[in-house]
């Protein structure tokens, strides 16, 4: 068994964020891209180190050095939390592969492991990318004794062990459960948008707790820091009582129990590991289609109805591209509910809310776009679209169209709600209106643009893709910056100026999307 | 209807590839193209069929170059490789639909030609069903379906025997017959020499991306001898060269 779960785990970390296919493979192309994509990993890792080291340097300036331990644990646990629950289900019972190694006299429990393990050193990188700035902050200026340096050895590999057993746990039980039903993807997407929507909420509830931090308690900052993580997170506190008191033995009871945790929910993966995966690959074939009248549809939304029907068939994808609209409905909502004064509150920016909305709305709306990773998606079937004649045009627009029509009733939905919330004049309604508009419509056109560069057509997983891909981490920004830099212009000129540049502002942005758009549709990659 | 020139495609890296290639297919030739693994006949199709770039030469379908005008080129013909990943998360009617609307097929017309064809490869009662639930004799039949949906003038095949049960490649074998009569043409790579042989009026030989034999079957294969015995005379001769 152990021979077996290193042979597999050997096969799963070789080809570790493209490295196999970097080593050996003699295209240049393909070096150039794995090469940019991994510097914009080390240019977001570095960003990481500066954010954590500032934000370790500023709790220490505030006497709040007790608590740096248990608040960088926090924070990576819920990052391998966040992200650990959108791909599990599709790590671990990952199609690709699965008959050939059901065929190979190897237990399912190596399979089971392998896997596991491949997530685990994914979510080690993470926790070493968080912690290890943060410690060496706190090493320079607290001055540690020789405890503190064991205890951080001994205790950071089981660190990522507990917020991976609840995220597996979740994924799992959401892949199983969709397992069973016929429309297994749109089931799972389902789920997974509850799950992180009940993240969100659970987000929410801990800001009420913090809101309700009275004088006494601010009085000893810190021990309310602790006390409030303990409340999220109880193992993050104990490790991090353990790391500052410099305590061995703790470290080790607390490394324990987070493999005794992690054992635990990876044996009940191991038990239905087989089951889940028969049902998410058997396929019903019913064996009746009788022929019938059929009807003939344009070149356009033959593509888009494809476009659909792709989307849809991946629960990640979905799960992933569908939060950002139902975030900002969320948002609009409670701002219809609770008014502006709250967001105010939450918000204290020296600027009027309702100015920057529009942007805001729209920032949301764009955090992910289904055309930044759009191209990618299509992997091995991307010889039909370049066999049949279809231009770079019609293959683009489909993808365009659809992100829209996918976005255009959460955007109706939410508008609404902002309109009644904010109650705008005829002149604000047009910005609320257009702004988010013009902004949503250039993410789609921009995330064209990010994939066309930077496509990813051979992968084993669609996690690879959605989550890992140069262009899905690219493509998600463009929308989100653009919104922020807008919205700290508007927020900037006086009054008076605003509307002049919110329309400057579209206009710009309508220019610089015509301009990608006529760009895309010439790029040679498709002509080839 | 084909007429590729001085084809020159080399893949950066790698000494695979094809050097020099040319062939002419009239309307009416059902061309067989053979050689061993890698030696470059896939690449060839592939920039046939528009789906790879190439570093020399021209390739022109009814007299259009497929560079300068991809999409008149590919209205004329259908592609198929030799491993047809098609879209899983369609039904095989959907899939069939997808290709007739991007080809402007009316409704009545797709209809009368899925019928057929469907029922001539026994597959109507599968064309509900997910593509992901087919067998690969059956994608090789929903993909040999999608290429004749659109009635082209030119049949680009990759290995489109492999895979197929035998009444099937009885029927593929007629299709392909009929096509011709009607003044179409097929271009095809194989293995099965016998199929090549018994098929097909012109044969190319192709060996480490060179051309070393193209013609008439008749010429080719000469009186007494078959198409194995001369495709590794061929083959053998060209290493001595």
């Amino acid at each position: 068994m152990l021979t077996q779960i290193r042979i597999l785990t050997k096969l799963e970390l070789c080809n570790l964020y493209g490295l196999n296919v970097f080593r050996f493979s003699k295209d240049k192309k393909a070096k150039k891209k794995s090469l940019s994509l991994l510097a914009i990993w080390v240019i977001l890792v570095a960003m990481l180190v500066f954010y954590v080291g500032g934000l370790t340097y500023g709790l220490i300036y505030l006497g709040l050095e007790a608590a740096v331990p248990a608040y960088l644990i926090s924070v990576s646990s819920l990052l391998i939390f966040i992200f650990d629950i959108l791909k599990a289900g599709s790590v671990i019972f990952r199609k690709e592969g699965y008959d050939i190694l059901c065929a190979l006299p190897l237990s399912k429990g190596a399979v089971v492991v392998s896997r596991l393990l491949k997530m685990y050193m994914e979510d080690l990188l993470v926790t070493l990318a968080v912690l290890l700035p943060g410690m060496v902050v706190y090493a320079w200026n607290v001055h540690p004794g020789v405890g503190f340096y064991l205890t951080v050895l001994l205790c950071i590999g089981s660190i990522p062990l507990i917020p991976m057993a609840a995220s597996i746990f979740i994924g799992a039980l959401i892949t199983g459960i969709s397992s069973r039903m016929r429309r297994k993807s749109l089931v799972a997407a389902g789920l997974l948008i509850l799950a992180v929507l009940g993240i969100m909420y659970g987000s929410s509830r801990l800001s009420a707790i913090e809101g309700n931090i009275d004088s006494e308690m601010l009085k000893n900052l810190s021990a309310s820091m602790m006390s409030l993580l303990g409340k999220v997170f109880p193992p993050a506190v104990w490790f991090g009582a353990c790391i500052t008191r410099g305590d061995i033995l703790g470290g080790v009871l607390c490394a324990a129990l987070s493999l005794a945790v992690f054992a635990v929910v990876a044996a009940g993966v191991i038990l239905c590991f087989q089951k889940v995966c028969q049902g998410l690959y058997s396929n019903v074939a019913k064996h009746n289609y009788q022929m019938g009248a059929l009807k003939a549809n344009s070149v356009l939304s033959s593509l888009c109805r494809r476009e659909f029907r792709r989307y849809f068939s991946s629960s990640i994808y979905v799960a992933n591209t569908i939060i950002g609209p139902i975030m900002g409905c969320v948002l609009s909502g409670a701002l219809l509910v609770t008014g502006t004064e709250t967001l105010k509150k939450l918000l204290p920016l020296p600027i009027d809310i309702g100015q920057v909305l529009p942007f805001l709305i729209a920032g949301v709306f764009c955090m992910m776009t289904t055309t930044a990773t759009s191209i990618s998606m299509e992997g091995k079937n991307w010889w039909i679209v370049k066999s049949l004649p279809l231009s770079a045009k019609n293959i683009l627009d489909a993808k365009i169209l659809m992100n829209l029509l996918l976005f255009l009733p959460f955007y109706l939905l939410s508008e609404l709600f902002l309109i009644f919330a904010l109650k705008p004049g005829t002149g604000e309604l047009l910005w609320l209106l257009l702004i988010p508009a013009a902004i949503i419509l250039f993410s789609c056109v921009y995330g064209i643009t990010i994939n066309l560069h930077l496509p990813l057509l051979e992968w084993e997983s669609e996690v690879r893709v959605v989550k890992q891909s140069a262009s899905s981490m690219l493509g998600s920004m463009g929308g989100i910056i653009l919104a922020i830099l807008c919205a700290v212009a508007v927020g900037i000129v006086p009054e008076g100026y605003a509307a002049y540049l919110k329309a400057g502002i579209c206009v710009v942005i309508l220019t610089a999307t015509a301009v990608l758009y006529h760009k895309n549709n010439h790029f040679f990659y498709l002509r080839e | 209807m084909l007429r590729i020139e001085h084809l020159t495609k080399h893949y950066k890296g790698s000494s695979k590839g094809v050097t020099d290639l040319s062939l002419h297919i009239a309307p009416g030739d059902i061309y067989a193209f053979i050689g061993h693994n890698g030696a470059g006949k896939t690449t060839t199709l592939k920039c046939v069929a528009g789906i790879q770039d190439f570093d020399a030469g021209t390739i022109q379908i009814s007299g259009r170059d497929i560079r300068k005008d991809p999409l008149a080129c590919k209205r004329q013909f259908a592609y198929i490789p030799d491993n047809p990943d098609l879209y899983e998360y369609l039904t095989g009617i959907q899939y069939l639909n997808f290709t007739a609307d991007i080809f402007g097929v009316g409704a009545r017309e797709r209809e009368e030609r899925i019928r057929t064809y469907a029922e001539a490869f026994e597959i109507t009662a599968s064309l509900g069903d997910l593509i992901s639930a087919y067998s690969h004799g059956m994608k090789q039949k929903l993909a040999l379906l999608s290429a004749l949906v659109h009635k082209p003038k030119l049949l680009i095949l990759d290995e489109p025997f492999v895979g197929l049960d035998p009444k099937a490649a009885v029927v593929l074998k007629g299709i392909m017959h009929s096509i011709c009569t009607e003044g179409g043409a097929i271009f095809f790579s194989t293995h099965v020499l016998e199929v090549a042989e018994k098929l097909c009026n012109k044969v190319a030989i192709i060996k480490d991306g060179t051309l070393v034999a193209s013609g008439d079957m008749e010429i080719i294969v000469k009186q007494g001898q078959s198409l194995e015995s001369i495709f590794m005379e061929v083959v053998e001769h060209a290493d001595t060269n």
